[in-house]
């Protein structure tokens, strides 16, 4: 059996040098461009179809302290991954047997659910290509047997790469530390509400993950179950129903024929 | 450096990055290694992680660092003495300092001369008139037979300890908090957690960069850090120290093997009153100050002899003193630092400058000033990656008109500039030196592009060609090109393993020398480098080592790459034990004493000797690390002086305000602003996305750093009624910059004398060429120097802010 | 006697097809995108970056063609007394009884109801549609409604769809030619429309 793959980001050794956001754009032979002046250290505002790593940098006061927040967002490879929910094209997502969510372009028509199914709001469409991207966590390097570009790169071991069970594991052992250590609110965020991440999060303050910028309950969102789910089985109903009605209708109903006497 | 050197007997971090995890505090203050040495920085995390080290990081801004340490506190720029002198006094008072550790391996006992004191800003021995000291009332009294005389109960008032138990008492907390601005519940936060590592179980290390080295007052500042360290026993112990982060790839090793400071190895540079050999040796070999010093320096002769052999090799011999003659000598009272060079360049004595990896234009204070002395040259050759500002400076006006106002006008330039094409550090091979004096030999990755050519084949072309040139034609002074030797395989591009051999030494014979214990002072040998020698032995290239066992578990690596001196991990690591060969901690020792012989790391002792033969700081005459300095120019003790541009008359002493003897300038365009007109502080520094004024020019930083920027406390920007990105003119009393303004609450306002002190950030790297552009920073900068160091003063000078 | 009574224009006939076409098209993409099992839905017209490209276009031209049949006939699609008593019993038209069944206008209540449920799906269909076809501009909550609304209109839409052409190809002989050629015989519309029939007869 193929053991599932993840990688742990432990933010309290993040130092956000920014060294992951280079190697991914290196490996993934992404074109580097200049960007607009911010208020930030950020490098971009948000995810791109052609920047798929990104630290971001946020500031919260906490318990009266200053804090300056860094953690890397990128796909999160989820267990219950909505983008593959909500994708039309048969093949264009795929889980791959090592639990990597990987897109398939040539099978990828570009209608952009998977943007809107994606909890994390992590896939991006390129309006070049008309394709959707994302971090597909080096799954040709993975296939090879290297770690993933970005934590080849990782200078402080902020990032590590592992089978998810080893990986969680180490981050709960850590978690733990923190907490004795006097961190009361650390912990390890990995998206129990979509079946757990491949990607998964040390946080000093794992009470509110909104402040590193990851969303504080990921789930699929209602409208997409919804659409994909009960609703599918209505409109299958109403469909193939009404054929089924109509045809039921017709032989035992059937026409209405004019009748004579409107002649009149 | 020179601090480190006046201090311990070397100038070089005294650890080494891997040694960061033995730590339990690290003190983080001068420095951002968080964002400009973030793969070193992986040492620190691993001290948090595995032993629970706290990270302290004192700062002006709360940066990447401060975002990951224990206790952060805000400071002013240029008030590091302050703070560093209040730590030493709460050591003190709190008796947190490690008693035995200071009798036994620091001048503590040392008494000094009477007449020795301190007073309204000024130590004793003060000439008004020439600005300077007379430093005879600074020495030791002498016991008659040149040794210094000590009192080991540390009692007498003439005693270091008291002197200096004396000299800090003024520097309290709450002194400390009204002079940096903090407060002194933040600074006493702080001192608990550094003090804590006075205990003989416990080590700090301290690591600093350029936010220490570039003021006015650097050299006493980093020699005040040293000074807390030995106070609390941190020196030569794993985990400990006091740690220079170098900024580029291979300072480290340019400083090693010489700059305008110092000869190779850092043997002086011969002056005029120096005029034979033998004089040269008496000036520059110490005596030994107490019986048990080993005086390493007093070897002066094999490593100058060797040196000479190695330039001038046949031509070197007894009679003609190995060639000293062929040496160029400075002025007897001659400055030939940064500042003093580049002033003689603007006033037009110097005709043709080689400006070699180098980037002037960028990287020197008072960019106008800069521009008009190379404005001043008959020709300049530029050896370079790229065009770079220097290159192109003739062009500045043109190229920079969106960034600056007034820039000189290229058709008054007569300057004749050329551009060489060099080779990048991926293009040739070599040994860079890092931070922990590690020589690592590296390969070329891919072959130089185009005509760029490796430094060495540009170097070894022009020598061939001016040679050739005395040869044929004759002129002042052929010898010294004459008798260089240059016995390269291919001469007109030496290769760098040929001259990494001939840098290690070798004997008559040939045969590579194992390491400098074999130099000799007869010229039976030749060295190019003696703290070099021994890392290309006849054994082969220990630079190219990558062994990484750790047979001490302590993270010294002895068979990884080789480290200056002698493979020596960890310096002075004699001070580690105890007057028994015992270590302090018996677990955090990198070398034992088993009775017969040192084991572990390369003891930086005799390896054979008794531990009560010798005192553990073997390159100083008085054989134990200094507490008071008498070789700094401004004191022995450290005092707090502000920054040559300040917002406040120094707290301390009104009337000696900033540094006495910082090297200042009087020229037209050497100004200096007054608070009056320029009320903000304003610091440079560097960031992570960025190398220098290098990675401009490529696509990745581009990409993460793409702007300019001035970082803005939120408090002003609301005076100012500046918002994020609202474009903000910095003026300073050289010239200005502009920028999009980044409103942050990560610079503190501070209140200083009662006075609300602002300061502001403008980080460097960007130009006026390359991929993405802006304004050169040092446009706003004072050309005010150390006076030791010779070191400008980026941090903490006088600006004004308007929104624009 | 073989007597013609013009039931549509070749206005409102033309306008029908081009939107029964359009309406086709965008259906049977969007089928082909509803269901892993239907993609092969999108081999026929072309593949499935044809179909997201394209799909979108039939979508607003089937909304401008309706918009234009909605001006024409929104009038005439006002529910009277008569076509609420219609509805109330429409079970008994739906088993071709007549009794108690109320004479219809020119369309009877049940192609009114068509009628309105065509224009809102439409309406809806065609303001989701907008926010799918570029998802890149628009804020994540209106993505979130859109991918919700534009199946559910869908449904709506194709259900009222299937009962129009089953209705008026098998149930009510002669509709088809009555959309196709535009007449209809006096018997055809004293049977399915007396009101209209009479009202014709009046004038």
């Amino acid at each position: 059996m193929i053991e599932t793959v993840a990688k742990l980001v432990d933010t309290t050794l993040c130092i956000g040098c920014k060294a992951c956001e280079v190697a991914c754009q290196e490996w993934n032979d992404q074109e580097f461009t200049t960007g607009v002046f911010r208020n930030t250290y950020q490098t971009l505002p948000d995810l791109a179809p052609n920047f798929w790593n990104l630290i971001k940098f946020s500031e919260h006061d906490i318990n009266g302290e200053q804090h300056w927040l860094m953690a890397k967002y990128q796909c999160m490879h989820c267990a219950d991954a909505g983008c593959i929910k909500a994708c039309p094209a048969p093949g264009a997502i795929v889980r791959r047997p090592n639990g990597i969510v990987d897109f398939v372009h040539e099978n990828c028509i570009g209608c952009g659910y998977c943007i809107t199914g994606c909890p994390f709001d992590v896939p991006r469409l390129s309006p070049k290509t008309r394709k959707v991207y994302k971090c597909t966590l080096c799954s040709d390097r993975v296939a090879a047997g290297l770690e993933p570009a970005c934590i080849k790169t990782c200078p402080t071991n902020c990032l590590t790469f592992g089978s998810r069970n080893d990986l969680k594991f180490l981050a709960e052992k850590r978690a733990e530390e923190l907490r004795k250590d006097g961190l009361a609110n650390a912990g390890v965020y990995d998206g129990p509400g979509v079946g757990g991440t491949n990607v998964l999060y040390v946080l000093k303050h794992a009470d509110r993950p909104q402040d590193y910028g990851l969303p504080k309950d990921p789930r699929i969102p209602w409208t997409v179950s919804l659409w994909k789910g009960p609703l599918k089985w209505l409109g299958n109903t109403v469909f193939f129903g009404g054929l089924l009605a109509a045809l039921v209708h017709y032989i035992k109903v059937g026409p209405k024929e004019a009748h004579d006497e409107a002649e009149n | 450096m020179a601090s480190l050197a006046a201090t311990f007997g070397r100038g070089a971090m005294t650890n080494g990055w891997t040694d960061v995890v033995n730590a339990d505090v690290i003190l983080v203050m001068g420095g951002n290694p968080a964002e400009n040495h973030p793969v070193g920085f992986r040492f620190v995390m691993e001290a948090r992680r595995r032993r629970k080290a706290k990270l302290v990081s004192i700062d002006p801004r709360f940066n990447r660092t401060a975002a990951v340490s224990d206790c952060y506190v805000p400071m002013r720029a240029g008030t590091d003495i302050a703070f560093l002198g209040g730590l030493i006094h709460y050591a003190l008072e709190n008796k947190l300092y490690h008693a035995d550790y200071i009798k036994l391996h620091t001048n503590a006992s040392f008494l000094v001369k009477e007449g020795f004191g301190f007073e309204n800003g000024h130590f004793s021995g003060w000439n008004a008139e020439k600005k300077t000291y007379d430093r005879s009332t600074w020495q030791y009294e002498s016991d008659g037979q040149g040794f210094a005389k000590v009192d080991p109960t540390l009692e007498h008032p003439r005693c270091v300890f008291q002197l200096m138990r004396k000299h800090y008492e003024r520097y309290t907390p709450e002194a400390v908090a009204n002079i940096a601005g903090c407060s002194a519940g933040e600074f006493n936060r702080a001192a608990a957690i550094i003090c804590s590592t006075g205990r003989p179980d416990k080590s700090g290390t301290i690591l600093y960069a350029l936010g220490w080295t570039q003021h006015s007052h650097a050299v006493q500042l980093i020699h005040t850090a040293a000074m807390l360290q030995l106070l609390l026993g941190n020196v030569g112990v794993p985990g400990g120290g006091v740690n220079a982060q170098r900024g580029h790839a291979n300072i480290k090793g340019s400083t090693d093997m010489g700059s305008w400071n110092n000869l190779p190895g850092y043997l002086r540079l011969p002056r005029a009153n120096h005029t034979s050999l033998d004089e040269f040796l008496k000036a520059n070999t110490p005596k030994p100050l107490r019986p048990n010093s080993m005086n390493y320096w007093s070897n002066t002769p094999k490593f100058m002899t060797s040196l000479l052999k190695a330039y001038y090799g046949r031509h070197a011999a007894r009679k003609n003193g190995f060639g000293y003659h062929n040496l160029p000598k400075i002025g007897e009272s001659d400055n030939n630092s940064w500042g003093f060079f580049f002033d003689r360049m603007h006033k037009g004595s110097i005709e043709g400058f080689l400006s070699f990896g180098m980037n002037p234009v960028a990287n020197g204070p008072n960019t106008p000033k800069m521009l008009d002395a190379l404005s001043k040259l008959k020709w300049m050759i530029v050896v370079e990656n790229f065009e770079t500002e220097t290159a192109a400076f003739w062009n500045a006006k043109k190229l920079g008109e969106k960034y600056y106002s007034s820039f000189i006008d290229p058709a008054g330039i007569q300057t004749e500039v050329f551009l060489l094409p060099a080779a990048c550090f991926a293009e040739k091979d070599g040994a860079f030196v890092n931070s922990s004096r590690w020589l690592q030999w590296k390969s070329a990755a891919v072959p130089p592009p185009g005509e760029a050519k490796p430094d060495q084949e540009i170097i070894a072309r022009l020598f061939l060609k001016v040679r050739e040139l005395y040869e044929k034609e004759g002129g002042k002074a052929p010898q010294p090109l004459l008798q260089m030797s240059w016995d390269y395989a291919n001469p007109l591009s030496p290769s760098l393993e040929e001259v990494a051999r001939e840098v290690n030494g070798r004997d008559l014979a040939g045969k590579q020398l194992n390491g400098f214990g074999e130099l000799k002072d007869d010229g039976s040998t030749a060295c190019g480098n003696w703290i070099y020698c021994g890392s290309w032995p006849e054994a082969g290239n220990m630079m190219a080592r990558r062994g990484q066992e750790d047979p001490t578990g302590l993270g010294l690596f002895p068979n990884y790459a080789w480290s200056w001196p002698a493979n020596r991990r960890i310096l002075y690591n004699r001070a580690a034990s105890d007057a028994g060969g015992k270590g302090w901690d018996p677990q955090r020792t990198s070398i034992r004493w088993d009775g017969v012989r040192w084991t572990g790391d390369t003891p930086d002792y005799k390896a054979d000797a008794k531990p009560s033969d010798f005192g553990a700081f073997i390159m100083l005459p008085e054989g134990v690390a200094k507490l008071f300095a008498a070789d700094l120019l401004e004191g022995p003790f450290p005092e707090h002086y502000e920054p040559a541009e300040s917002p406040v008359p120094n707290p301390l002493h009104k009337e000696v305000s900033s540094n006495p003897l910082a090297s200042v300038f009087q020229g037209a365009l050497d100004k200096l602003g007054s608070a009056k007109d320029y009320p903000y502080v304003a610091i440079t520094y560097r960031l992570t996305e960025h190398f220098h004024y290098w990675t401009k020019h490529m696509h990745a930083s581009g990409e993460l750093q793409s702007n300019f920027f001035v970082e803005v406390p939120e408090e002003l920007a609301r005076e100012k009624g500046i918002k994020g990105g609202d474009f903000v003119r910095v003026t300073s009393a050289r010239g200005s910059v502009e920028g999009p303004a980044l409103v942050t609450r990560r610079i503190r306002p501070l209140k200083v004398e009662g006075k609300t002190i602002y300061q502001i950030g403008i980080p460097i790297h960007w130009g006026f060429v390359g991929r993405v552009r802006g304004p050169l920073v040092n446009n706003l900068t004072p050309s005010v120097y150390d006076p030791n160091s010779g070191t400008p003063e980026y941090k903490g000078f006088l600006v004004n802010l308007e929104k624009v | 006697m073989k007597q013609r009574i013009e039931r549509f224009t070749s206005t409102e006939r033309i306008a029908h097809w081009m939107v029964a076409l359009s309406f086709l098209y965008s259906a049977l993409t969007g089928l082909a995108l509803w269901s892993h099992r239907m993609f092969w839905l999108a081999a026929v017209f072309g593949g499935g970056e044809t179909v997201r490209g394209w799909h979108p276009i039939g979508g607003i031209v089937f909304a401008l063609l309706l918009a234009f049949i909605f001006r024409n006939w929104a009038a005439q699609m006002k529910l009277d007394a008569d076509d609420r008593r219609w509805l109330a019993v429409s079970h008994k038209y739906a088993m071709n009884q007549e009794e108690g069944v109320p004479a219809a206008g020119r369309f009877n209540a049940g192609q009114k109801m068509l009628f309105w449920l065509q224009s809102s799906s439409a309406l809806l269909l065609f303001a989701s549609g907008l926010v799918l076809w570029f998802p890149e501009w628009m804020p994540r909550g209106l993505r979130l409604a859109a991918v919700l609304l534009h199946p559910v209109a869908a449904v709506a839409s194709i259900g009222g769809i299937i009962v129009h052409i089953y209705m008026t190809t098998l149930v009510v002989p002669g509709a088809l030619r009555a959309m196709a050629r535009g007449w209809v015989t006096p018997r055809w519309a004293a049977s399915h429309h007396a009101k209209w029939y009479r009202d014709l007869d009046r004038r």
